[in-house]
């Protein structure tokens, strides 16, 4: 009866949102987050069950219990990190569906309900691009083809397993999860919508969850390796493209495509190392993503959109953002002390039962990512303090967001050997029910 | 409580003390806190004398017990079947030297930069790197597996990468300490790669089970399988790119521009020496292959006739040093491919004094140059080398511009890695953001380039 009420949650305050007036949006939408966010870690402390009944539909698992409360925080951080000024009805509105779908699909054991659930989150940066009056041809056409191919897949015969449905799946789901080739809507979305908006569409990585519920039991070898080198390409791709960007939001897309990529070549590993690296760099990735964009999102609010080929020296005037943007952003590299670096140890562990050189590759994926890092953090934080005459510092919805970051990607440095074998075991039971790859 | 008790006490509290210190620093950022000069100062002194002497008792109770080696195993950290993340410790002769070396050092560092800074807005800043770097050290000096190692290396990169860049309000040391951490996580790649094939030989980063349970510096005869020569080769390339052998030794002058005690502290004693350490601590691996010993040899001596030519022509003191520290660095280097270990490691501790005195030194030298030319009235007299003149006048003039150039080095890595590197992903970028415009409906003739950085530049086109 918990999850239920969990799961209608988000729906009821985006209702209550709509039928009151405007002004009272941020705070029924930042409250029905809060609320969200204590409900889901409440219920995952609770004993998951092992194992669901065939006919569920919603259920809270092994593999989406330790995942609720990581989404949870990321849709209120990216709430709380969006300036008040441009948290508009629509805006909250938009934010609470996100969380109400990812939530929904999390917990949704019925394959095609979850990728209806999956296509339909789509409409939710559509409706800002419409919102916002720029052109959304890209994400449209990009979103068209994703669909085509689900649709495409059920009609292969997906439901069957059959190995052409799988394919085109595993297509689709490459194409929604913006890896090479088929990566350009991405950063074209950071760059034309809001980041909330853009965040809650890509950081929950529904690609992931869909390869683990519906594709990864039945998808043949051959299939695996194809899509594997295809993940190391967009990684190693994805983060040389970063380096050299010159708008911050380009930056933080391909930093983010690259990260992704290594997320689903961990996956696609097929291996208990490897599912256990994905599942933990899932929760790792989407933290300190979300909190890099948070850094991004509160100096451009007081900025406006910075380029990254001249120095702004905003470091004086915002010193723990900047702190902050360090810190999550070589947490999403795997530094040493932080949430993402034991993940990052288990997929290099992973990887070397591919070959030295798919180690090798993703080695200088995260060499590339770690170079294009610290690039944007010289170009926004050094150089010459500019002049203001107003005061810039750090709101209180800034600063709760700042140390919730900090103690999501330090605590859970802390928390990792647990949560490393939570995940190992999660990992043996999706991948014990298949051959060996 | 016994012997192995109290040492194991003993190193974990070496590890402690930095960590605390550095978990202070961020308590202090997550309540939003400026800490006092006088507060940061206590603090630090604090933990770097407890630390300090901890190491000290671990020393003369290893002394007095008459132990070479003393393990300190925290156990499997993370472990699954299939993978473990060990944390373990080691207090021999290498570590013990490496870590009393490095607290000396920063306790003198700690309390010279206390009255350097005093009232630089960049204070804390610079106290919150220290600690990192602090940190960084301990752990990777006395690490005993390569993934705790990996880990003190990163922190030991990252903090003087930011200290190089203190002054930021300049454009110059930004741009240095991006060159530095591309040159940096360049390596690091290697050493990561190295801690995998460590993994594929004995399914364990234990540095033990690599080079045998024997006390440093003996080993048991390992045996590594031939094609796993290709582990002492990364450990190379991961010490060189530490150390600023050739062909990275562009890096260590543009390090120069951070403050006077971190350049002390980071590139005369104690940063551009962990590539050593590292090849001291794996030297049973190129001990076992000849031709890793000769391209370590090799490798020490052409840096240190390279860094001595381009010490010679240097006009900052600073710049000076920092060559004459990779001379030195240099010849350490070629001592390890030798097989002389003991030698080694006095050398680097000797010269990591002396070169950290110099450094401290270098801002009053000038003042002083300049007392001794009012007091005899002339400029002393320039020194000499006698085998420089015997030279002809073209080979001087040559060597005087490889050296002038500092070998080429930073034109040659732009030109044939930087620039292809960058020129590639530039290229990509633009096709990237014409499609992009063609699919928005844009023009796609529409030049595009301004979203691109400036080839050469890793992006900074300033």
């Amino acid at each position: 009866m918990i999850l239920p009420a969990l799961l209608a949650l988000p729906f009821a305050a985006a209702l209550l949102c709509l039928v009151l007036r405007p002004v009272w949006s941020l705070r029924i939408s930042l409250g029905g987050l809060v609320l969200f966010l204590l409900g889901a870690a409440a219920i995952s402390l609770g004993l998951p069950q092992d194992s669901v009944d065939a006919d569920t539909l919603f259920a809270l698992d092994n593999l989406a219990a330790p995942m609720l409360p990581v989404f949870a925080l990321v849709h209120l951080l990216s709430h709380l990190g969006t300036a008040k000024t441009v948290t508009s009805k629509a805006y909250c509105l938009r934010s609470l569906l996100a969380t109400g779908f990812s939530a929904l699909a999390l917990t949704c054991h019925h394959d095609a309900t979850l990728l209806a659930l999956m296509v339909s989150t789509s409409a939710l940066p559509l409706w800002e691009l419409q919102e916002r009056g720029g052109s959304a041809r890209a994400f449209v056409l990009y979103m068209a083809v994703f669909c085509g191919l689900v649709l495409s897949a059920f009609a292969a015969g997906l439901a069957e397993q059959r190995p052409l449905g799988v394919g085109l799946l595993l297509l689709a789901l490459m194409v929604r999860g913006g890896l090479f080739p088929a990566h350009s809507w991405l950063p074209v979305l950071f760059s034309q919508a809001s980041y909330g908006t853009s965040l809650l569409y890509i950081l929950p990585l529904m690609e992931i969850l869909v390869v683990i519920r519906v594709v990864l039991t039945v998808i043949p070898g051959w299939m695996l390796d194809v899509a594997g080198v295809v993940c190391l390409v967009s990684a190693v791709y994805c983060g040389g493209l970063a380096m050299v960007q010159t708008q911050v939001s380009r930056f933080f897309a391909f930093l983010c495509l690259s990260q992704t990529s290594l997320v689903m070549y961990a996956l696609l590993l097929h291996t208990p190392n490897g599912v256990t690296a994905a599942l933990c760099l899932w929760m790792s990735a989407a933290l300190a993503l979300t909190g890099l964009a948070f850094s991004i999102r509160s100096i451009e609010s007081r900025f406006g959109a910075l380029s990254l080929d001249e120095y702004h020296g905003q470091y004086d005037q915002v010193p723990g953002l900047a702190a902050l943007f360090l810190i999550t952003g070589l947490a999403s590299v795997g530094f040493p002390g932080t949430v993402g670096f034991v993940p990052m140890e288990l997929l290099f562990g992973g990887s070397f039962e591919e070959g030295l050189l798919s180690s090798a590759a993703i080695a200088v994926a995260t060499m590339l990512n770690g170079i294009a890092l610290l690039r944007a953090y010289f170009a926004l934080f050094t150089g010459k303090r500019p002049q203001t005459s107003i005061v810039l510092t750090t709101t209180w919805r800034e600063r709760i967001g700042i140390v919730l970051i900090t103690l999501a990607v330090f605590g859970g440095a802390w928390l990792t050997p647990s949560v490393v074998a939570s995940r190992h075991t999660t990992a043996e039971q999706l991948l014990g029910t298949t051959p060996a790859h | 409580m016994n012997t192995h008790m109290l040492l194991t006490v003993l190193g974990l509290a070496i590890v402690a003390f930095p960590a605390l210190l550095l978990s202070g620093f961020l308590v202090a950022f997550l309540l939003q806190t400026r800490l006092g000069e006088r507060t940061i100062s206590t603090l630090v002194q604090a933990a770097v004398n407890l630390s300090l002497l901890a190491t000290l008792c671990a020393a003369l109770t290893m002394l007095l017990q008459g132990k070479a080696q003393h393990p300190i195993e925290l156990g499997d950290w993370v472990i699954t079947p299939y993978y473990h993340f060990k944390v373990e410790f080691v207090l021999d002769v290498l570590s013990l030297s490496y870590v009393l070396l490095t607290l000396l050092l920063c306790a003198v560092i700690a309390g010279f930069s206390t009255r350097y800074l005093h009232r630089d807005p960049g204070y804390g800043r610079f106290f919150s790197l220290y600690s990192v770097f602090l940190l960084g050290m301990v752990t990777a000096a006395l690490s005993d597996t390569v993934e705790t190692l990996f880990a003190g290396w990163e922190m030991v990169g990252l903090a003087s990468v930011l200290l190089i860049a203190f002054f930021h309000s300049r454009p110059a040391p930004p741009r240095n300490g991006l060159r530095v951490w591309v040159i940096y996580r360049s390596c690091d790649v290697a050493l990561l790669l190295a801690a995998i094939l460590m993994h594929e030989i004995n399914g364990a980063g234990d540095f033990d089970h690599l080079v045998g349970e024997l006390a440093w510096p003996n080993h048991e005869v390992i045996v590594i399988p031939e094609h796993f020569a290709l582990l002492g080769l990364l450990f190379v390339i991961a010490a060189a790119g530490k150390s600023a052998l050739l062909p990275f030794s562009s890096w260590l002058p543009r390090a120069m521009e951070g403050p006077t005690p971190s350049s002390a502290i980071f590139y005369g004693a104690l940063s551009v020496h962990l590539g050593v350490f590292l090849l001291l601590r794996v030297s049973p691996v190129l001990d076992s292959s000849a031709l890793l010993s000769g391209i370590v040899v090799a490798l020490g001596v052409a840096s240190a006739l390279f860094a001595y030519l381009a010490g010679r022509v240097q006009t900052d003191i600073k710049s000076a040093l920092a060559f004459a520290s990779l001379t030195q660095v240099g010849l350490i280097i070629a001592e390890i491919g030798l097989g002389f270990r003991y030698l080694a490691l006095l050398h680097l501790l000797g010269h990591a004094c002396l070169r950290t005195l110099q450094f401290l030194r270098a801002p009053s030298l000038l003042h002083d140059h300049h007392q001794i030319e009012n007091a005899i009235g002339t400029r002393p007299r320039a020194e000499t080398v006698a085998w420089e003149d015997r030279l002809p006048r073209g080979m001087r003039m040559r060597l005087y511009r490889f050296a002038l150039e500092r070998g080429y080095l930073d034109a040659l890595l732009e030109k044939m890695v930087a620039r292809p590197v960058l020129g590639l992903f530039q290229t990509f970028s633009r096709w990237e953001d014409r499609w992009a415009a063609w699919l928005q409906g844009g023009p796609p003739s529409q030049p595009v380039t301004s979203n691109v950085a400036e080839p050469g530049t890793v992006g900074h086109s300033r």
